[in-house]
Order: structure tokens, then C-alpha cells, then sequence
């Protein structure tokens, strides 16, 4: 794959439900290598904009493309390079851990055997061994929130879309996630996610605050950081704190 | 224990039921449904049986005969002219039995009882019967019977009668292949319908339409494994009803799992055209009566379709376990090859590729409007 692609790209989105814009003519570009964060409160619509990067979702207007393919007309010419975790812990609860990564590495045309490897691998990365055989409606939140992102990993795509990745996790477990995502960033995946967590901006490479459907700002924590301070004059805000000033959801100083 | 906490979950829980117009509607719409057709269902008589009537005598005692035939609501007589061979009336033309009266037959009939002697030649109606509907069967020799006791001369008239698989079918051996059609058809598609919704309410869904999965293959995948599934019932329903029923198996069994395991893959469609009305389990729930209880009533299982109200029998044409039904005992109580029952065939057919075709674009609109 060539550097400094663009992974994820929208242009002029825009998706409405009946008379709700929950996408509202953004634009964006995350760059291969990147790990880049979709930052808003709930309904704020991050969820929508993944969907139509992924192709689950058509635009109403604008264009979603993801590594250089229209989605969706064009997806079937990457569908095998992109891997998606929903924000429900879309796993089948009535199979064991071990056959829903089976059947996720079977749809994509994996061998069994390196599906097996594979599934030897991240069970062990995601601290799941010896619930191989366990089915996944026996397995805790964490748990099963773990296999969800397994499965989204299991064919080694190269772009990464995970829609509330750590939603519900505790913060020890949150932790373990992000550390998991760095990582894989390390190894050149390009990741774009989503959170509510306003603190989790500070560990993306690049973050996007949304509102409304619409991108409000955009920029490394540290620049967005530097941006609320001049605005308001708040020294060293936190994330929380950005947010609202950002949005303009607050008057300067009057943030605790 | 607290009233009012109690009366605070109840109510709650009928503000729930009354956010759900599916299930609201449904609520009030079976029971009615279901009492309906079960009151009219078993209160109906048998009516409208095909009898092919031809009078080769043609005197008034024959005559009277027809007429009564034709009074009675049981029988929807057809004269005709001339027959060479029964058996194609019944075979080809649909009709459950042709009734012969041959020439000479009244005149046989008065010197019979003129000369008072046993010994002597009488004339008998000829009578070729499809008796693959037991219930049906027996409806014609009591009605033939009753017309042929209206001559009011007293004697008796023979009726020759002749069977068309030259077996005594028992209701069991219809009721077998009715049976198999029933399980298949409920568990095919009672199974998608509910494995469906939950890809839905669990999210996988989103999973395998961002995979390579096509919506065929989709589809496919479900054909098959509930085609195996179907393919096993009819195994188990069949090896009960050998024996323990000793049911009569006619035909090429090979065929049986042919029409079965078709009927399979339309139930499988079905169910998933349901799935595109339900969002979560309970509303799924919902459309189980729905699938069984006209499958039950309307189907000619338990009693023959003539045995259905007039009003109600077009209904029956809509069910499709009624096409399987036909298919089916045609292919194991009289043996015949598929297309010989053409309507039975036909309607699976017709099943298989509506609910497949329509199925396919509902999955369209179930993966989130993509495309």
C-alpha cells in the first residue's frame, strides 16, 4: 500500500432522516497510517458518518470514499481490506468464541488453517484463551466486546472503522483497547473510531469534534488544546473542557 | 409488597404494548381470526366434490338418479356424453369420481326384481373413485348410495366400484405427507424469520454486508441448511409413520424429498420476507401463528378443502402448505410424478420463486438501504 493515501475521505456528506440532518455536509480526510478520532456526545452523528464510509449507509448527498473506492457503489473492490466493528457487540451469542471467528474468517475466504493461527493469536492478544469453546452469550460485556473487535480483525485489514470501540468497558479495559489500537497503528493500520469519551481524543493521533452532523473542529489534541486556551483563556484545558469551549457550549471562564 | 409499585409495572408494561401497533393489532386480530376459522372449519360439511356423471341408459330411473346427485350439496355434477376411460377423468381433468350408469342398466334392473330371482343378471353402477382423500371417498360411495336408495322401488342397486390406486387408503396415509409439509414449512420458516431479526437486533448484519457475502449467497446459505434440516424431518416423520402407522407409500420416495426440501426453500424465503416486518424478537414472535394456524386450518390437512365454507376456500388457495399438500400425497399415496398433480407443483413452484425473489430484495432494504 503507497504512503500519505488518503484511508477515509468525505466530502460534502450529508444524510438526512426524514427532516434530521445527522450528517450535515462535512468533510474529512483521515490519511493512511493515521489513528484518527471522531469526538461528540451521543447522536451527534459519528455513527452515521461510519456507516457510510463503510457502505452500510448511502449518502444523501456528497461522496464517502474508503481506500480510493466510492462507497458504495465501488466497495467491492476493497471489501476484503477494510475491517468494521459496530457499535452492538455484533456477535452471535448462540455460537461458541471460536466458531464466530471461524464464520468472520470464512466469509472472507481465509483458509482454515491460518483462520486457527489467527484465532490462536487473538485470543491471546485480547485475553480470551481457554474461552475458545465458550459461547458468546456465556461471556461478560468485556468479553464479548472484545471478541466483537477480534472479529473485526481477524482478516489483518489495513483500515480499521470502529464505531464506539470502548463504549461500556471499564477504565482499566478502555485502557487495554487503545493500547491494542496504538499497536496496531504501529504495524501501519490506519484506524478511524468513534467515542463519547471526551478524554480518549487525548490518545488519537488526530481528533474531529462533532456536533450536530457537523465537524466543528479538527486538529492533534495538542493543537486543539492550544486553540480552545487562546479562545478562552482557560490555561491547559482538558478534553471536556475543549469540547465545550469549541462548540461554544459554554462562556469563557465559566467552564469548572 | 406493594400495591401501587405492582400497579406501576403493570401499567408499564401496557404503555409498552400500546408503543407496539404490530403487536396491538395482532393482539386483537387472532383470537377473532382463530376462532373464526376454526368455528366455520369444523362445522363445515363436505361440499363441491367433482363427480363426472355419464348416463349411457338414459331412461327416467337413471334420471333420478342424476337428480338426486345433483340436489345434494356434496357434489358438483358434470354430465358428460361419453367416457372411454375413467381413470384420466380422475387423473387428468380433476374429477374424484365418475359414476357410469351403462346401458341397459334400468331394464336389467326391473326384470331383476320382476322375476323376483336372485340368480338373475342385474345392471350395476359402475363407479371409478380417486380415493386418495379418504374423507372425500367416502363422502361419494354414501352419497351414490343415498341416490341410488331415492329410486324408491324398493331394491337395492349394485354399485360397482372401482378403485383408482387400487388400495384402501386410510386418513393417516394423507394425513403422513401433510405432516411432513407442515413441519418443514413451520421450522424453515419460523427459524429464519427468528435468526434473521436477531443478525438485526444483534448488529451482525452490519458485519456480513460490509463483507464479501452476497445477498444470494445469503439466501443460499439459508436454502441449504434448512433444506438438509427438512430433508432430516421428513426422514423422522416418515420413519414414524411407517412404523407405528404402517403408512402406504406408493410412490418413489426420491420424489417425496424432491417436493419436500422445494417446499423447504419457499418456506425459507418466507421467513425471511417476514423478517423484513419485524425489528426485534418478540414482534418475530408474533408471526408464528400466523404461519401455523391457517397452515393448520386451511391447508386440507385435517379435512378436505371441499369440507370449508364456500366463502372461505379462496383462503385455502392462498395457504402454501394447500400446493404441498396436493403435491405431496399425489407423490406418496398415488405414486405419480410431480408434474402429474400440475397444480400441486405448479403452486410450490410458483411459492419458491415468488417469496426467493421477493426475499432477496427485502434483504436489500434490511441491510440499511445500501445500493
Amino acid at each position: 500500500m503507497p504512503e500519505h493515501t488518503t484511508t477515509f475521505a468525505a466530502q460534502s456528506l450529508t444524510k438526512t432522516f426524514g427532516s434530521l440532518r445527522a450528517v450535515d455536509d462535512l468533510s474529512m480526510a483521515v490519511e493512511s497510517g493515521e489513528i484518527y478520532g471522531l469526538v461528540g456526545p451521543s447522536g451527534a452523528g459519528k455513527t452515521t458518518l461510519i456507516r457510510m464510509l463503510s457502505g452500510l449507509t448511502v449518502p444523501t448527498e456528497g461522496i464517502a470514499r474508503l481506500l480510493g473506492a466510492r462507497m458504495p457503489s465501488e466497495r467491492r473492490t476493497i471489501e476484503h481490506r477494510f475491517g468494521y466493528m459496530p457499535q452492538e457487540r455484533a456477535v452471535y451469542r448462540d455460537l461458541t468464541v471460536a466458531e464466530n471467528l471461524l464464520f468472520f474468517g470464512r466469509i472472507y475466504a481465509m483458509p482454515r488453517r491460518r483462520i486457527v493461527e489467527r484465532t490462536k493469536e487473538l485470543l491471546s492478544l485480547m485475553r480470551l484463551d481457554g474461552h475458545g469453546r465458550q459461547r458468546a452469550d456465556r461471556l461478560s460485556g468485556g468479553e464479548k466486546q472484545r471478541l466483537s473487535l477480534a472479529c473485526a480483525l481477524l482478516h489483518e485489514p489495513d483500515a480499521l472503522l470502529l464505531d464506539e470501540p470502548t463504549i461500556g468497558l471499564d477504565p482499566a479495559l478502555r485502557r487495554e483497547f487503545w493500547n491494542h489500537f496504538h499497536e496496531l497503528n504501529g504495524r501501519g493500520r490506519t484506524i478511524l473510531l468513534s467515542t463519547h469519551y471526551l478524554h480518549e481524543a487525548e490518545w488519537c493521533g488526530r481528533v474531529g469534534l462533532i456536533q450536530r452532523g457537523r465537524l466543528i473542529a479538527e486538529g492533534t489534541p495538542e493543537a486543539l488544546r492550544a486553540d480552545a486556551a487562546s479562545r478562552s483563556g482557560v490555561p491547559n484545558p482538558d478534553m471536556e473542557e475543549v469540547f465545550l469551549i469549541l462548540t461554544g457550549s459554554t462562556v469563557a471562564g465559566g467552564v469548572s | 409488597m406493594s400495591v401501587s409499585r405492582i400497579l406501576a409495572v403493570a401499567e408499564r408494561v401496557l404503555r409498552q404494548l400500546r408503543h407496539d401497533k404490530r403487536v396491538l393489532v395482532f393482539m386483537l386480530l387472532l383470537p377473532a381470526i382463530a376462532m373464526l376459522l376454526f368455528g366455520y372449519s369444523f362445522s363445515g360439511d363436505i361440499t363441491d366434490v367433482r363427480v363426472a356423471f355419464v348416463d349411457e341408459d338414459r331412461t327416467e330411473l337413471t334420471e333420478s338418479i342424476l337428480e338426486s346427485l345433483q340436489e345434494d350439496a356434496a357434489f358438483e355434477v358434470t354430465v358428460l356424453d361419453a367416457v372411454d376411460d375413467p381413470e384420466k377423468l380422475l387423473l387428468d381433468e380433476g374429477y374424484q369420481a365418475v359414476v357410469r350408469i351403462p346401458a341397459k342398466f334400468t331394464s336389467l334392473y326391473y326384470a331383476h326384481f320382476a322375476m323376483g330371482v336372485a340368480t338373475s343378471a342385474q345392471g350395476a353402477i359402475d363407479l371409478t373413485l380417486d380415493e386418495s382423500d379418504p374423507q372425500i371417498a367416502n363422502t361419494v360411495k354414501m352419497g351414490l348410495a343415498d341416490a341410488a336408495m331415492d329410486l324408491g322401488e324398493g331394491g337395492p342397486v349394485e354399485i360397482e366400484t372401482r378403485e383408482l390406486y387400487g388400495v384402501e387408503v386410510r386418513f393417516i396415509d394423507g394425513f403422513a405427507p401433510a405432516i411432513m409439509g407442515l413441519v418443514v414449512a413451520l421450522i424453515s420458516t419460523v427459524l429464519t424469520l427468528l435468526s434473521i431479526v436477531r443478525e438485526k437486533v444483534d448488529g451482525t448484519f452490519s458485519r456480513i454486508w460490509v463483507s464479501p457475502v452476497r445477498r444470494a449467497e445469503f439466501i443460499l446459505g439459508y436454502v441449504i441448511a434448512f433444506g438438509l434440516v427438512s430433508l432430516i424431518q421428513s426422514l423422522v416423520v416418515l420413519t414414524v409413520g411407517i412404523s407405528v402407522f404402517h403408512i402406504l407409500i406408493n410412490g418413489a420416495i426420491a420424489w417425496a424429498f424432491v417436493c419436500v426440501i422445494l417446499f423447504a426453500v419457499g418456506s425459507v424465503g418466507l421467513g425471511t420476507l417476514l423478517s423484513a416486518l419485524a425489528q426485534t424478537e418478540s414482534q418475530a414472535i408474533i408471526f408464528f401463528p400466523l404461519v401455523i394456524v391457517p397452515s393448520v386450518l386451511l391447508s386440507g390437512m385435517m379435512w378436505p378443502i371441499q369440507a370449508i365454507p364456500r366463502l372461505l376456500r379462496p383462503l385455502s388457495y392462498l395457504v402454501p402448505l394447500t400446493y404441498s399438500n396436493r403435491l405431496l400425497r399425489a407423490v406418496m399415496v398415488k405414486g405419480l410424478a410431480p408434474w402429474q398433480e400440475p397444480i400441486g407443483f405448479a403452486g410450490v413452484l410458483v411459492f419458491v420463486l415468488l417469496t426467493i425473489l421477493l426475499a432477496s430484495s427485502v434483504l436489500r432494504q434490511s441491510a440499511g438501504e445500501r445500493e
